[in-house]
């Protein structure tokens, strides 16, 4: 029984890994930044303890500093990271297709397009996080219509992907040419990935629905398992198809273009993870979509902080996670190459 | 259980089947047997109700399948495809707790009395210490066997397999065999399949349905069914049945 020991053991560690590394980043986050602040006050300001740093300017800087800037900026960083691992696993699960995500079926344009409009025409009066919802499923619906019997082929769904992925990105281009300078600038460089803009305003209206539709997502993480089967077999397995592929669908366009709205295209991240945790940790969805939001929490954040810390200027975090996420994807691709994990 | 067809119909551009009646009684092996095309596993799959069938057409001990829900159906009936198409290496054990799907909501995975199920479904079809291996290293013929155990997870009294022991050395031919044997004599099930292995399907089956162009042409039991005429105007060839032992064995 040595090997179960071994596998339990190892299963344990990942969970612990998995868990403390979020939290670990949390503190290092909060630590970097443009204004220096020591490490002891950090704590003392975020968590209350010893009476804070005591009165005067630098306190009164801190937390505002601390709380009005850095801790939004995490848990937004957090939460994306979550979200589009999750629903990157779970369009590939349904769709029986590692390499799907939510880039590539067409929602992360199809939502920046509609939080785009948004802010451009209508001076954010139809909530963004709402137009992008609108317009991710007008794109996946397109995805569908257009691949029509061929959805089951992964090559089709990824021509068809891109192929509408691509007209929404040319009515991005045509909303941006058609935006004042000033619309122009903000949208160029949130369309990028950016977290910088994060605050509390947009936390209260990104963070529920990104919530919402994660949990949802895990809580289909044993079904993903009969519906990557494909739909024959999981309908003779007494399993309503359709139904319950719609709704993994609706929940992962909705996770997307909430954290579209909230920071832009940020790519890979929902292909990157999935992948890795299931290297480690084996097929079963109720390992891969738990430790893939865990992970994707972490790898998000990490990716922040370089984005934030690494340069005296702050790269857009699309940018990084692309740059980073794509060489490794092509290491993954290689070494997995015998079967899809 | 025992199923009951009548009248079913199903086209699919030129090609039609249509059945006027088909009786398959529990703790009985009936194999569809015919030649490439002639409708078999079509047949298979509409009473699976994998494909569109009107109302009235099967029964399930005088219950119309049509009438069923998804769950309640799949309660009744067990789907056993020829090879699973895999993109995700689950582990047997996984794979075979999908069988209990039908017992739960979405919402929910499997509990520990579901995975006792799946240990037990496992045991019986001779796997026990695989549980832990991944679907893609094994075999062939473990592969059928894991199938087949899902269909013991689901706990359906009827069990449609398409070719169970299609591409098979003759060693695991017999095993798959003798399970379905062991799954009609022991547990009672139906058991509905379709064979390309006349000498098989001779051999194992209770009850052999012979279907040529989508229409049921001879049925009955082997030792009865099976003449030198039939075969001839099933599969347009002259094969000559000798006896061997008690058993009728066709050589082509």
């Amino acid at each position: 029984m040595s090997g179960s020991v071994t596998r339990n053991r190892k299963a344990a560690l990942l969970w612990l890994a998995a868990i403390l590394l979020p939290l670990l980043l949390i503190i290092v986050s909060l630590n970097i930044g443009a204004y220096h602040i020591p490490l002891r006050d950090v704590w003392r300001t975020v968590a209350g303890v010893g009476g804070g740093p005591g009165a005067g300017p630098d306190a009164e800087a801190y937390r505002d500093i601390l709380f009005r800037i850095r801790l939004p900026r995490v848990l937004l960083a957090l939460a994306i990271g979550a979200a589009l691992s999750v629903s990157g696993a779970a369009l590939q699960a349904i769709f029986r297709n590692p390499l799907v995500n939510e880039y590539i079926l067409g929602i992360s344009f199809g939502a920046a397009f509609g939080a785009a409009v948004s802010v451009i025409f209508l001076g954010r009066a139809f909530p963004p996080q709402l137009a992008a919802f609108v317009t991710a499923c007008g794109a996946v619906l397109l995805v569908f219509v257009v691949a029509g019997r061929a959805l089951t082929q992964p090559v089709s769904l990824l021509l068809t992907g891109v192929i509408i992925s691509a007209l929404f990105q040319a009515l991005l281009s045509l909303a941006q040419f058609l935006a004042n300078p000033y619309a122009l600038q903000a949208i160029v460089f949130w369309l990028m990935g950016s977290l910088a803009e994060a605050g509390w305003k947009e936390l209260a209206v990104s963070l529920p629905l990104m919530t919402a539709g994660v949990v949802v997502l895990l809580l289909l993480r044993w079904r993903l398992n009969v519906l990557s089967l494909g739909d024959d077999e999981a309908r003779a397995l007494g399993v309503n198809v359709w139904g319950e592929k719609i709704l993994v669908i609706l929940a992962a366009t909705l996770t997307t273009a909430a954290a579209t709205a909230a920071a832009g295209v940020i790519g890979w991240v929902g292909l990157i993870v999935p992948h890795l945790v299931r290297m480690m940790a084996g097929a079963d969805n109720r390992r891969v979509m738990p430790l893939s939001a865990l992970f994707g929490a972490s790898l998000m954040l990490l990716a922040d902080d370089l984005a934030r810390g690494a340069t005296s200027f702050e790269i857009p975090i699309g940018i990084l996670t692309s740059v980073i996420g794509i060489p490794f994807f092509i290491v993954l691709l290689r070494r997995s190459r015998r079967v899809w994990l | 259980m025992n199923v009951r067809v009548e009248n079913l119909r199903f086209a699919y551009r030129s090609f039609e089947l249509r059945v006027e009646r088909l009786d398959c009684e529990a703790a009985r092996i009936t194999a569809i047997v015919g030649p490439n095309g002639a409708g078999k596993s079509t047949l298979l799959k509409c009473l699976a109700r994998l494909l569109p069938i009107s109302p009235g057409t099967v029964f399930v001990d005088g219950r119309d399948i049509v009438a069923l829900r998804g769950p309640e159906r799949a309660r009744l009936m067990g789907y056993v495809p020829q090879e699973p198409s895999f993109i995700f290496n689950y582990s047997v054990l996984d794979f075979v707790l999908t069988g209990r799907a039908a017992y739960l909501t979405p919402f929910t995975g499997p509990s520990a009395a579901d995975r006792r199920v799946a240990e037990e479904a496992l045991r019986f079809a001779g796997l026990e210490g695989d549980a832990r291996r991944p679907f893609l290293e094994l075999s062939s013929g473990e592969r059928r066997l894991v199938l087949i155990a899902r269909t013991l997870a689901q706990r359906s009294e009827i069990l449609l397999l398409d070719e169970p022991t299609a591409f098979l050395d003759p060693r695991h031919e017999v095993e798959i065999m003798g399970l379905l044997r062991r799954l009609a004599d022991e547990k009672g099930k139906t058991l509905i399949i379709t064979l390309h292995n006349l000498d098989l399907a001779a051999r194992a089956a209770d009850v052999m349905v012979f279907i040529k162009d989508g229409r049921v042409v001879a049925s009955g039991p082997a030792g009865e069914v099976l003449t030198e005429e039939l075969l001839r105007t099933v599969y347009e060839l002259d094969m000559t049945i000798l006896e061997h032992a008690g058993r009728k064995v066709i050589v082509k």
